[in-house]
């Protein structure tokens, strides 16, 4: 714009005085009038985090840019405003934008994350924290893409690029002609905000049945984390537990209404702020409680706390302990509970305890439980997630879309841990459908006939069933129904059940036959004895010569 | 048609008995009474081996399937009461040694016949089922016959006081084959494991030898003086 006042101007003084006269003042008014500010395209901007955690500072501590821009093929980096486009992003192009003391970098993110393929996505959001984690003056923002900032960033990317592989008369032509960007930011320099109050929020649902009941506490962190602020909108860490968290509140005061399914557990629900911040609500909310306050639900009987984190995607849940629970406790009855209806009724899913230990020497907490544990309360967080470290947990890239929160997973969860919490609060180990009793019923009946002309009123059928039926109800009556005399409904027979036999006979022909051969025989016998002088005979000749010997 | 199955079983069992009193010539030595006397006292034999079975020898608790040889050879043993009777009825009888020997043995085995054949046959041959069984304990009535006149003759043979020396031998092997033929026969089943017919055969033979084995001592003895 200057490039072209300049030339009027020039074409002022070198043509005629009066023309120029005309023109040059309605210029001159024009120029000199306060100029609107209008750019060649205006467009939001978000910055990174910046924050004093325990003392420790982290991102970025500048907000104002006033620069030039370049892409970051460009030689010459310093004070100006590197652009990068997600799909360009790297960590070496971001340290070396960093180390040439750019003036700042923008990062242009894509409108819709989907389209993006998924390494990329993966790879940047695990660069996010590594990104905070080093302290720098440089202000980095991140812009959403659209068609205008898309051809900046191709405009300024050919004049970046262009800018080392061209020859010495191609370089001076472009630094007097080519058409640059300079990024200006609106507002003013970062400072500390005072009396910024992180909001947490508690209910409850009171038990029924005395004093000192045991109370249950339900927690779930309301506030997300990214390496932009106003880009963290924490689908899954940790809208899944809030959502959830809500849902739980829902039925359960649904069925509290009602005195008959009212529990002797008190319910205290804790959405809480600045949990990503090392659980701040969390923390001071426990310390109103346990040291400020002379009785609190906390205080007393609590049977444990559970704590809801990242719930809205995956097949596998992990509780997260950071003390396994003993036997015989509320909280070992949550956990079996919560195994027997992982494997029972979702199979699919897979049901894990994680143990690990609370390290104090580290920075920042684990898991929302932990701050519950250093305070002695019984407490565990349930995951999808195996790790407190994985980098979906703080990530931008955490938006509402598939990969991060799946609906039915989440309300498959959501159901699998009701139903876990309903168990042990309703004490319904045993009011569930049993198998093997279903079995041995089965089992039992079918192992003899009933059709009705078997069973009488004295069977042992009718009789178990009798018992079975009083074991469990009152009022157990029997009911008789004979067939009218005159006019019968039914006529049942009987000689249902005969024995058989099967006899092996021969036929008459045999016996004739036998009767023959016995008679030949016989006749054979009869020959035989009356013969038998002869056979007497032959032995006395045989061994009359031996005693002749003699 | 059962019943004359019946009787073709019983005339198979009977008439050798039939043929060999008429033939033997005891008709003619009024010798039916003394029969029956033999008969008499093989059924005293029979009552008193068994109260004797019942009382010494305990119940067999073994498995099913083993057979005990050392129980039944000692059940077996009991047999030589059976040479005691015979020895008994001999002794009675006044005669010539196949006189005494034909009467013992005649009465003895047709009580034998009467006591354990009679019944079965009457109850099972006459019933439906046609089984091969009675034929064979008919058949088996013939070769008890024979085995009693042996079992006899050897009896009289080693009650004789002119035995001579070289007898003594055989006769008492004999003897010890006649009493415990029941057992041997058993073993040879149980071990062989045969068949029913075939065991009769067995029987059929190693009655008949050990007959004629006794045929050849008697016939020696007698005409040797």
């Amino acid at each position: 714009m200057f490039e072209e006042a300049s030339e009027v101007f020039d074409n002022m003084f070198k043509s005629s005085f009066p023309l120029t006269f005309i023109v040059f003042i309605p210029a001159v008014l024009i120029l000199v009038s306060p100029l609107p500010t209008e750019a060649a395209h205006e467009f939001t901007v978000y910055r990174m985090q910046q924050y004093d955690l325990q003392g420790q500072p982290y991102g970025t501590r500048n907000a104002i840019l006033n620069t030039e821009a370049r892409t970051v093929e460009a030689e010459v980096l310093s004070r100006r405003c590197v652009i990068m486009r997600l799909v360009d992003f790297s960590y070496e192009r971001y340290q070396k934008a960093l180390r040439q003391s750019a003036g700042a970098v923008v990062i242009i993110l894509p409108k819709n994350m989907s389209t993006m393929p998924q390494d990329i996505v993966q790879q940047f959001m695990e660069l996010e924290p590594e990104m905070l984690a080093t302290e720098t003056i440089v202000p980095v923002y991140f812009a959403l893409e659209d068609d205008e900032l898309l051809s900046i960033y191709t405009q300024t990317l050919t004049t970046s690029s262009s800018q080392g592989s061209s020859s010495a008369a191609e370089v001076l032509i472009h630094t007097a002609t080519a058409n640059g960007f300079q990024m200006v930011t609106s507002g003013a320099q970062s400072k500390a905000v005072s009396d910024w109050a992180i909001t947490s929020l508690e209910g409850r649902l009171a038990g029924t049945g005395g004093e000192d009941l045991p109370t249950i506490v339900l927690v779930a962190h309301y506030d997300s984390f990214g390496v932009a602020p106003w880009l963290s909108y924490g689908a899954d860490s940790n809208g899944s537990g809030v959502s959830m968290l809500l849902e739980l509140a829902r039925l359960f005061s649904r069925l509290y209404t009602y005195k008959r399914t009212h529990a002797g557990y008190n319910l205290l629900f804790f959405v809480s702020g600045g949990g990503k911040f090392n659980y701040q609500g969390t923390k001071r909310w426990l310390e109103d409680n346990l040291d400020h306050t002379d009785s609190s639900l906390l205080q007393d009987n609590v049977a444990f706390v559970l704590c809801l984190d990242t719930l809205g995607n995956g097949d596998s849940l992990h509780l997260h302990v950071s003390k396994p629970p003993k036997e015989g406790t509320t909280q070992y009855a949550l956990l079996k509970e919560l195994e027997t209806v992982a494997s029972s009724q979702y199979p699919e899913v897979k049901f894990s305890m994680v143990h690990k230990k609370i390290n104090l020497a580290d920075d920042t907490l684990a898991w929302e439980h932990e701050r519950f544990g250093i305070r002695r309360l019984p407490a565990f967080t349930l995951s999808h997630l195996n790790s407190h470290r994985e980098a979906q947990r703080s990530s931008i890239m955490d938006v509402r879309s598939v990969p991060y929160v799946d609906l039915r997973k989440l309300s498959r969860n959501t159901k699998l841990i009701a139903e876990s919490l309903a168990r042990v609060i309703y004490n319904l180990t045993e009011k569930q459908v049993q198998e093997e009793q279903l079995s041995s019923v089965v089992d039992w009946l079918t192992a003899q006939p009933r059709a009705a002309q078997l069973v009488d009123k004295d069977s042992s059928v009718v009789s178990t069933l009798e018992y079975h039926l009083g074991h469990y109800l009152k009022d157990v009556r029997r009911h008789y129904v004979k067939a009218d005399k005159r006019d019968p409904e039914f006529v049942f027979y009987d000689q249902l059940k005969q024995t058989m036999n099967a006899y092996r006979v021969k036929p008459a022909i045999f016996d004739l036959l036998l009767a023959v051969c016995i008679a030949a025989y016989l006749g054979v016998i009869y020959l035989a004895i009356q013969h038998f002088g002869v056979l007497y005979s032959v032995v006395r000749r045989i061994t009359a010569p031996k005693t002749k010997q003699h | 048609m059962t019943l004359f199955h019946f009787g073709n079983c019983f005339a198979l069992a009977y008439f050798p008995y039939f043929i060999t009193y008429k033939c033997s010539g005891l008709s003619e030595y009024n010798a039916f009474w003394r029969c029956v006397q033999a008969g008499a006292t093989y059924l005293f034999v029979q009552l008193c081996k068994m109260l004797f079975l019942a009382t010494f020898f305990p119940t067999w608790e073994g498995g099913a399937g083993v057979y005990d040889f050392v129980g039944e050879f000692m059940k077996a043993t009991v047999d030589l009461a059976d040479l005691l009777g015979l020895h008994l009825v001999m002794s009675r009888n006044a005669g010539k040694g196949e006189y005494k020997i034909m009467v013992a043995a005649m009465g003895w085995s047709t009580a034998e016949l009467v006591m354990s054949r009679c019944i079965p046959l009457w109850v099972g041959a006459r019933g439906i089922e046609f089984d091969w069984k009675y034929i064979q304990m008919s058949f088996d009535s013939n070769i008890s016959l024979v085995h009693y006149i042996a079992m006899a003759a050897v009896v009289w043979m080693f009650t004789r006081y002119d035995l001579p020396k070289s007898f003594r031998l055989p006769v008492t092997v004999l003897l010890g084959l006649c009493v415990y033929k029941a057992f041997l026969m058993e073993l040879f089943v149980h071990v062989f494991l045969l068949g029913s017919w075939t065991a009769l055969l067995v029987k059929a033979v190693l009655t008949g030898s050990i007959s004629l084995c006794s045929l050849f001592l008697f016939v020696t003895l007698v005409h040797s003086n």
